[in-house]
């Protein structure tokens, strides 16, 4: 108990690096996630489109129209400077200047250029396919028809067919992203809570009067390492507890199915292996002071490398093959497996539990090298 | 006596390990990851080309066509990546997600919703729109001919006629920066970050030297030494390992990591002495302002740079502009957005006074934060330390 004591006493003193790493995860976790709640309907991406209209003809009021069908015009300033901003972080994609007098121009037949600016991006060639599209038929009709309503309903009723769609998936998506976001984010949190709390903890112990005065204690010094290992267990599970807990309140849907169950599973083998680097980092670090150095450096390092900030997908291909070496790699990797999985069958799940057994492995190899260090380390002292 | 503090307070502050981690080794390693991360995200957000499939057997003659032109390798638009399989083949493909759709019997199919299957649905659609605006044209050409009384109708002609009217190039001029990176913003926080935690050499620097905070303190107070030459030889000197700080992590990003920061030097060194200016006067003022412990005062600093760092944009590029669209003072008063927003106005503006007008806040920030210090740091009289 008194060991324990000590544990919860060093624990309440930093109790701020916690919650710090708990705010994150919460704030992160909650606010940048998608609202993209597809289901078994195909919905079009709606690329974010700006239009400065000076004209005030129904030609430019249909195209404007148009584009309010097929993608999201966007309100900005009415100034240059706040256009550009809007460009230049993605807020708008595609931006088109139709000049004054561009309707009664257009219907006199005259090749009328429009100003434009874009993102090199899927958005951005997306939303020039539109306007082509657009200009294209109306180009094409306006040599045939002069009367400007009936030009406006042919360009409207060519514009309007469509291909039907059907969709496959019958997963949902949406709230499955956000689980393995939210998760995903969860490791970044996790180990940094874990690795400075378990290594501050073996700091104060191992400090040479104190492991002195504990070796020559009443208690047994097997029973204090044990008490020890179990506070550390106990905290690590309490805290993967509430995340998970936080994590029903997110997606619930996803929570209580199969899927919160493998996620739940996931996280847990990937909590026992942050419990082992953390004994082992502990071992290895001898300065109190760079405990907070060395947990930015795993806990960004392995985060950036893993696909926990930045999706897998965007990651260039070195990066993931040096991110192999680190358990988080297999655990983002597990949440993915896990949100693409539509039936249950030992098959498919195969692969994930693949990456369970090498998270396992993590663990022991951690627990050898913490051994061999401990040994070492006795030998000095 | 300057030069000789002076090189004392340099070599106090090159010989504390912790300090030079946070502020030479850290910025270089969380550059390092945000370019390992970040290095593909432009490159994949580009359009690409698409993988689909065409299932079936009846496929319309001019729909395939359509089709293999923007499949054609040759083609500077190549679109699509297409592959003419049977029904299962593509619903095999589809599961495997080796094809992001496939088209059958007019029908296209896919796993989900997204982009690039909104794209491939945007491009059936316009080659359907046109083989059916063809055709119509085709008949109007012909009839119109007919009404002219031309019987010996010439159909290649017309044919000709069609594809041209059915082909013309819209006109666009595309007027937007070519600078539009905007991972670059990350690499800007950075380079804020990295001069505002010039105030922990400043702030250790003053601990050193002051009498409530160190025995070195007191003993140094008690001596001859005038205040002036102190202060100022240990604020000297924190600047100077700040901006050896700054230029190795300049030449690391630049050389190393390729970090575009407008075409510039003289602008590029003035913000960054303005910015570590602001870094060593936060510093002074959290080490005279708060009464507290180093450690707690290193807290703070962290605390805040960090905050300002987000309101930035550090921990996502969306945040800067969220704060500078609706709360525009929010980041005006924020002295890591000033640096931020001056790097981003030399890479993305052609004109020089939004720059300027960040260098010149940078400058009243500092003042006015050393201008409280002074007058905080005159005439301190301790009863009992």
């Amino acid at each position: 108990m008194t060991v324990f004591k000590a544990f919860l006493k060093i624990l309440n003193r930093n109790k701020g690096i916690v919650i710090m790493y708990t705010v994150i995860l919460l704030v992160f976790g909650v606010t940048n996630m998608s609202t993209n709640n597809s289901n078994n309907l195909f919905t079009a991406s709606k690329p974010s489109v700006l239009i400065v209209n000076e004209d005030n003809g129904n030609i430019s009021k249909n195209l404007v129209k148009y584009f309010n069908e097929n993608s999201e015009i966007k309100k900005i300033a009415n100034n240059e400077e706040a256009r550009n901003d809007a460009l230049f972080y993605q807020d708008v994609s595609y931006i088109i200047y139709i000049p004054k007098n561009y309707s009664s121009d257009f219907l006199s037949g005259k090749n009328i250029t429009l100003d434009i600016k874009k993102t090199d991006t899927y958005n951005g060639a997306y939303a020039e396919m539109l306007l082509n599209r657009y200009l294209n038929v109306a180009n094409i009709y306006q040599k045939s028809v002069s009367d400007e309503n009936e030009l406006i309903n042919k360009i409207n009723e060519t514009l309007k067919k469509e291909v039907k769609v059907e969709v496959t998936s019958k997963l949902n998506t949406g709230e499955l992203d956000k689980a393995s976001f939210y998760y995903n984010f969860m490791s970044y949190s996790m180990l940094a809570c874990l690795i400075y709390v378990i290594c501050l903890i073996l700091q104060v112990f191992n400090q040479d009067k104190i492991s002195k005065r504990n070796i020559i204690s009443s208690t047994n010094y097997k029973k204090s390492n044990r008490i020890l290992l179990l506070s550390n267990f106990l905290y690590s599970f309490v805290l993967w507890l509430f995340y998970f807990i936080v994590s029903m309140f997110i997606v619930p849907e996803v929570i209580f199915s199969m899927h919160g169950v493998l996620y739940l599973i996931n996280s847990f083998i990937f909590m026992i292996t942050c419990i082992t680097l953390s004994f082992l980092l502990g071992n290895l670090i001898r300065n109190k002071n760079a405990i907070s150095g060395v947990v930015n450096v795993v806990a960004l390092g392995s985060s950036f490398l893993c696909g926990v900030f930045v999706p897998v997908n965007l990651l260039p291909s070195f990066v993931l093959s040096v991110a192999h070496i680190f358990p988080t790699f297999y655990y983002v990797e597990g949440n993915t497996l896990i949100s693409s999985l539509e039936d249950f069958s030992f098959i498919n799940l195969k692969p994930l539990f693949m990456n369970f057994i090498i998270m396992i492995i993590f663990c022991i190899v951690f627990i050898i090298l913490t051994n061999i260090v401990s040994k070492k380390r006795q030998k000095i002292g | 006596m300057f030069l000789h503090n002076f090189i004392y307070a340099l070599k106090i502050l090159c010989k504390n390990k912790v300090l030079i981690f946070w502020t030479f080794a850290f910025p270089i390693i969380l550059g390092t990851l945000f370019n390992l991360a970040f290095s593909n995200i432009s490159n994949s957000e580009k359009l690409d080309v698409i993988d689909i499939a065409v299932a079936g057997e009846n496929i319309n003659s001019n729909f395939k066509e359509s089709i293999d032109i923007l499949s054609n390798k040759d083609n500077s638009d190549k679109l699509f990546n297409t592959k003419y399989v049977t029904l299962n083949e593509a619903k095999k493909l589809l599961d495997d997600e080796k094809i992001v759709g496939y088209i059958y019997n007019e029908k296209i199919v896919v796993k989900k919703s997204g982009i690039e299957q909104t794209i491939f649905k945007y491009v059936v659609d316009e080659i359907n729109s046109k083989i059916n605006m063809s055709s119509s044209i085709f008949q109007a050409e012909i009839s119109k001919e007919i009404e002219n009384g031309n019987y010996n109708i010439n159909y290649e002609l017309i044919n000709k006629k069609v594809n041209d009217q059915l082909n013309t190039k819209v006109s666009l001029n595309d007027t937007s920066n070519k600078n539009l990176d905007y991972v670059m913003i990350e690499f800007y926080t950075l380079i804020a970050m990295a001069c505002l935690y010039g105030s922990l050499l400043s702030m250790t620097c003053l601990n050193n030297i002051m009498p409530n905070m160190s025995n070195e303190g007191k003993r140094l107070s008690i001596s001859k030494t005038k205040k002036v030459s102190l202060i100022l030889s240990n604020l000297c000197a924190s600047y100077l390992v700040q901006l050896v700080g700054l230029l190795i992590l300049f030449t690391y990003t630049i050389f190393a990591l390729h970090v575009n920061y407008g075409s510039n030097l003289i602008y590029i060194i003035l913000l960054s002495l303005a910015g570590s200016l602001a870094g060593l006067s936060l510093g002074v003022v959290v080490s005279i302002k708060f009464k507290v412990g180093e450690n707690a005062k290193i807290g703070i600093l962290i605390g805040i740079v960090m905050f300002w760092c987000f309101l930035s944009g550090m921990m996502g590029i969306t945040m800067k502009y969220i704060v500078d669209k609706n709360i525009p003072i929010l980041n005006k008063i924020n002295p890591a957005n000033m640096i931020t927003d001056g790097f981003y106005s030399l890479y993305y503006y052609d004109t020089l006074d939004r720059y300027l007008l960040n260098v010149i806040s940078l400058i009243v920030f500092s003042l006015l934060l050393l201008v409280i210090s002074i007058l905080n740091l005159r005439r301190q009289k301790y009863d009992s330390i």
